[in-house]
This record gives C-alpha cells, structure tokens and sequence, in this order.
C-alpha cells in the first residue's frame, strides 16, 4: 500500500507495530499551557494523540489549534473533526489550514448533538444551529480527494493536502447487522484507520470483527479498538445505560463495586481489556481514553506492556 | 367562610355544566334559582361533559363567571365512552392556562357521580365557590375597554 | 401538513399591551388539523388574551375570524372589512398566512401567535411528528421511503451514528426513533440490505432555502 500521509501512525501501523492512542481533550478556555501540561505528561506513552473537537458540543479551543499545540510540544495529534459545525467549504478550509501546520491525521466524526450540551452542568449551546451539510462517511471522502488534489465539488487543487484518515466504529449499537456494512462503507469511502467505541464485552466485539475480517476489511483498514479505563462501578453502569454502543458486562459492575480500591481495580480492567483485545486477529492497536484523569495511562500502558513506544526514523 | 368575606360581600358566581345522566329522573332543579346568602349558582344541562369544550369553558370565565363546575359521570359510566375522559383533560389542559394567566386554576373543576338531587348539584356548585373564594371576584366582571 | 404551536401567552400579552381592539384570525386548513391555529383555537384563545390583557392591566376587545386559507389572496381578502375597525392583527397560521395577512394589510401591526415548526403528519391523536424538511433534493427512493433529512437529528445520509439507542430510539430524544434504524429495518425486511451499502455523496442543498429563497415559475400558468 501506497503511504497516504506519512504520519508516525500511519509508520507504526505499516511496520506492523501494535498501535497506541491517547485522548487528549482541549482546555475550556485559551490556555496553551494545560495542553502542554498535558502533553508533558503524555509525552512517550502512545504513537498518537487525539485532540477532540468540541466533544458534547461543549466550546473548547479548537482542535486544528490543539493539535499544532502538540506538534510544537513533539507529539503527534490525531485531529478530530466533526460535521456538525461547519459545512463542506469550511471543513476543506480547515483541513487545508491543518495539513499547512503540519497535522497528519484526521479523525472523521458526526459529532455530538448541540443538545448534549446542556446536559451536564453548563448551560452548553442547545439552541445552536447545526450544519450536518455533509455526514461523517462523506466528510472521509471529501479528505480523501483533498489528498488526490480535487475539491469536494471537483475544482482542483495545486498540492495534495495528505491525511492518515480516520473514522470511528461503534460495532455493538444498534442495528447491530448494519454495523458492519457501515463500516465497510466507511472502507469503501477512503478511511485507513478505525477507532471504535468503548469495549467491555469482549466476545461481542471480536464477533463484530470477525464478520468485518470476512468481508475483508481488516485488510483495508487498520482497527483500534476502544477502551476506556473505567473509575467506579457507577461509571460502569452509566456508560452501560446512557452510552449507546456500550455494552458492560454486568460482572464487570459487579467486580469493580466489589473492589477495596475501585480505581486501581479500574486500572487493571483496562490493562486486562488491551491484553484480551490484542489477540483478536484484525486488531491493530488500542485507543485508550481515561477522562478527566489522564495522569493514569501511563501506568496502564506500560503495565500492558507496550512501553517503550517504538522508535521510526520519520525523516526516511 | 370567613368573616372578612362576609363583610366584602362577595357572594361566587358559579355556573355549573352538567351532563344530564349524572341527575336523578325528579330531580328539582328549580332549587337552583333559589337564593343563597352565599354564592349564586346557574345550572346548565348538556347531553355529554364530551361536548365541553375548553373555548366553552374560558369564554364563560371572560365573561366574568367567578367559576365554573363540570358535572360529569363516573369513569367508565360515560354513554359515549370516554366522553367524560375527554372532558377532564380538556379541563385540566384549560386549567393549566388559568394558572399561565395567574386568573387562578382553581375558578374550573370537575366533580363526578350519578342519580345527584337538584340539592346535591347545588351543593356540588357551592363546592366550587368555596374553592374561588380565596381567589376574590373574577377580575373580567363588568370589564370596561377604555 | 405544515405544524405550529402556540407561543406562551406572556409573549402574545407584551406585544398586544397597549392594542385596545385586537382581530385574532386563524386557519382551517393545517393549523386546524395540528390544533393550534384553527376555529377552535381561535375561539380558545380569544378569551384567554382577554383575560390575560385584563389581567396586566391592558384590556382589549379580541374580534375573530377563521379564514378557510390564510395562505391564499382569495381569502385573505375576507378580512377587508374588518381591518378598518381594529388596531392591531394576532394571527394563529403558520408562517405564509401571517405574511399574507401582513402584506394584504400593511397598515396594521400583525403580530405571530404561534411558531411554524414543521412539515408534519398526525401521528396518532394528539402526536405529531416532522416528515419532511422541504430540502429541494429528496432521496426517499434510495432510503426505503424514509426521510433521514427530516427525522435524523444529525441529518445522516449513510446510516446511524453511533447514538442509536438499545431499543433503537434516537439518543437525542428518548422518545423518538433512531430513523437509521428504521431504515434498516425496512431494507432488512424486503432483503436489500445491500442496498444501504451504497455510497451516498454529499448533497446538493441548492433547491432548498440554501440556493436563496425558493422561487416556482411556471411560463404555461401564467395568465
């Protein structure tokens, strides 16, 4: 395979490297310091770090901007990029923007509805308009053509503005036998990479991947499979009820409502949840996320024992 | 009642709606018009409390009704089925504007039964003027536009 | 049909204060058949601004009228001789016939009484629910007769996102169907799944609102 943009993802997964991704969400307000902050912390752990973009719909410093802050800090970002706010001239705008300041891979999204907002603690936007011009399966599209010269609408452009494409995957929400079809359209439109939804029922999920391994799009496509280090029993059951997509075990409740030390239980969930998805053959990598409390994953890797980060010679 | 009422001498303007299988068949209706020291009452027969409509209701409010009561049957004795249904959320729904408005929810009800004596749905209308009289007179009467 | 609802009272009272005859009109057309601005809602809320206006110390007359369509020149005409004797105009139609109203009669101030929200089908009494967004680019044939631009909350031309809840409802709101899911269902039922494998690019929005405001010309109706 051709490369497509060269990004030390893309270098890792070439080379045949189990792949590690961080979340990494922007600050509230325009503070530079706590992504460096952040970075600091996260500096080494993972091949990628991805920057969301106004996840919930909540404001948050944009994650073009986010994403060059981590470059200027040594790390490499995987910009998220929702269509909910923007429509196909200012995505294209942007990606061009991004691909100027060095940004290599893109994470194609939906978004989170401008409802969801509001559903937390802040006021949020909920009587924001939104945009949904194109979806996120065109959005791949779009991101693939700027990467061959031409514009959505076909008008050309001077250089290639190269991305790592990526898309997410939630494999167990409903219609489950839709999800695999959708996933092979997401193939089909010019994604490379996949990060999916939180796993916590492992044989569900590897029963997904296996359907998606014989149509094969594991060939196509490089999947990192989604976990979320979990902090409490109540999290759990949270993520169970109100996260579609998610599908918690309820041994895994109860374990970590039996636990002494819940958070430290949590930690070894997720250690034990990179070891069990590893071995599902079409799995390339994982995509950990530890919200509002990041300081664990470094522990969590390197007891997964995916520490050190292999080296490339990205210059080559 | 209270002595303060006694000496505003606010005596509840209420009409009240009935359907008129809820009266038994002698019933002396007359009693009605027989003065009270209290409260004034006019009664109005309909065939069904399905037949109430909320524009009915509010219309009879704006013209300065201090309150109004519907008479309806029990649930599930309504000849149209759930005409009687219909008739309190339809009540409720208008309920919930008089409290929008601040003109007070409780100047509209609903009470329910069957076989009731002329002297019972005075009583029934009497009921309703208890529950306006905390209220004061409805505002709307003898309304003047400038 | 096209759906409104009503605006609270206290935003129809604070643009009536001060109006002392007010001509409250309705339609019996769509409104009707939503309930918001037909007969029934007109004489409804006549005595209820009376009230209210009342209330706030601002009483006013409220005259009514029901035309059979606001939206239509013929009877918009019906309210001629009305016009004269009233100083202000609340219309319960939806967005057309209040413009109507108001282009018909530009020498009074006609107010809005309800919010248009959508092209709409009585789902059963008393529910409603948005059928189609007039986007000028309909895909209904492609999509198992189901609109996605209408009653997915994102829009989604290709599928669900990943917000489809268990029991298939929209994550969005609770009560309302994922319509991905849906379209699923449907495509499953008459065994063409793979139909919905097809890739669908991004739309053309030009013959809706998007290409500026809609304009029909038809050379062979003109008079």
């Amino acid at each position: 395979m051709t490369e497509r943009a060269g990004s030390r993802l893309e270098r890792v997964l070439a080379a045949g490297h189990f792949a590690v991704t961080v979340e990494v969400g922007p600050p509230r307000g325009p503070n530079a310091a706590a992504v460096r902050r952040k970075a600091e912390l996260l500096s080494g752990v993972a091949d990628a770090y991805n920057v969301t973009d106004n996840q919930t719909a909540v404001v948050r410093m944009s994650s073009i901007a986010g994403a060059r802050l981590l470059l200027e800090a040594g790390l490499e970002p995987v910009m998220q990029m929702t269509v909910r706010d923007r429509n196909r001239i200012a995505l294209q705008s942007d990606l061009l923007g991004a691909s100027a300041l060095g940004i290599k891979n893109c994470l194609c999204l939906s978004g989170d509805h401008q409802q969801a907002s509001a559903s937390g603690k802040l006021n949020g936007h909920p009587g924001a308009k939104h945009v949904y011009d194109v979806d996120s399966i065109q959005l791949l599209a779009i991101l693939k053509g700027l990467g061959e010269q031409v514009q959505e609408s076909g008008d050309p452009i001077a250089e290639p503005a190269r991305f790592f494409i990526g898309a997410a995957w939630s494999p167990l929400a409903p219609p489950e036998a839709f999800r695999v079809l959708r996933l092979a359209k997401k193939v089909a439109a010019g994604a490379d990479f996949i990060q999916t939804q939180a796993v916590y029922d492992v044989p569900r999920f590897a029963a997904q991947v296996a359907k998606a391994r014989e149509m094969g799009l594991c060939d196509q496509i490089a999947i990192l499979a989604g976990i979320i280090v979990p902090r409490s029993a109540r999290m759990l059951q949270y993520l169970n009820e109100k996260v579609p997509g998610v599908e918690v075990p309820e041994e895994l409740i109860r374990r970590l409502r039996a636990a002494v030390n819940p958070a430290s239980e949590g930690k070894m969930i997720a250690q034990e949840l990179i070891e069990a998805v590893r071995v599902i053959p079409g799995i390339r990598g994982v995509h950990l996320q530890a919200i509002e409390n990041e300081e664990v994953l470094p522990e969590i890797i390197s007891a997964a024992e995916l520490l050190p980060r292999p080296v490339l010679n990205i210059g080559a | 009642m209270t002595r303060e009422d006694l000496q505003s001498g606010f005596k509840p303007e209420i009409i009240l709606l009935y359907c008129r299988r809820c009266v038994e068949e002698e019933a002396d209706l007359f009693i009605a018009a027989k003065a009270t020291s209290r409260f004034a009452a006019k009664l109005v027969m309909m065939p069904c409390t399905s037949k109430v409509e909320e524009s009915h209701l509010l219309k009879l409010l704006a013209e300065g009704a201090d309150g109004v009561q519907v008479v309806g049957c029990p649930y599930q004795q309504c000849q149209r089925l759930l005409g009687n249904l219909q008739a309190e959320r339809r009540i409720e729904h208008a309920r919930g504007y008089l409290r929008e408005i601040g003109l007070g929810a409780e100047r509209l009800g609903m009470e329910r039964g069957l076989h009731f004596s002329g002297l019972q749905l005075l009583l029934l209308a009497e009921k309703r003027a208890h529950a306006v009289r905390p209220l004061g007179p409805n505002p709307m009467k003898g309304e003047r536009i400038p | 049909m096209i759906i409104a609802e009503w605006k609270p009272l206290s935003e129809l009272t604070a643009k009536l204060r001060g109006h002392k005859k007010i001509l409250l009109v309705g339609c019996a057309t769509c409104v009707a058949e939503c309930a918001a601005g037909g007969e029934k809602e007109v004489e409804t809320l006549a005595p209820l601004l009376r009230m209210a206006l009342h209330k706030e110390g601002h009483p006013a007359e409220v005259v009514t009228r029901t035309l059979e369509r606001q939206c239509e020149w013929e009877f918009v005409e019906e309210l001629a001789p009305l016009i004269p004797q009233v100083d202000a105009v609340l219309s319960i139609a939806c967005g057309i016939g209040i413009q109507a109203v108001a282009e018909r009669y530009s020498e009074v101030p006609v107010y809005p009484g309800v919010n248009t929200t959508a092209l709409a089908i009585r789902e059963e009494p008393g529910l409603w629910l948005a059928r189609c967004q007039a986007c000028g680019d309909c895909g209904l044939g492609e999509t198992f007769g189901i609109c996605p631009v209408a009653r997915c909350a994102k829009s989604l031309q290709n599928g669900p996102c990943g917000g489809t809840r268990k029991d298939g409802k929209c994550e969005v709101d609770e009560n309302l169907e994922c319509v991905w899911y849906q379209i699923v269902k449907r495509a499953e039922a008459r065994g063409q799944l793979d139909k919905l494998l097809e890739f669908r690019p991004a739309k053309n929005w030009s013959n809706s609102l998007h290409g500026g405001p809609k304009r029909v010309l038809r050379e062979d109706l003109r008079p």
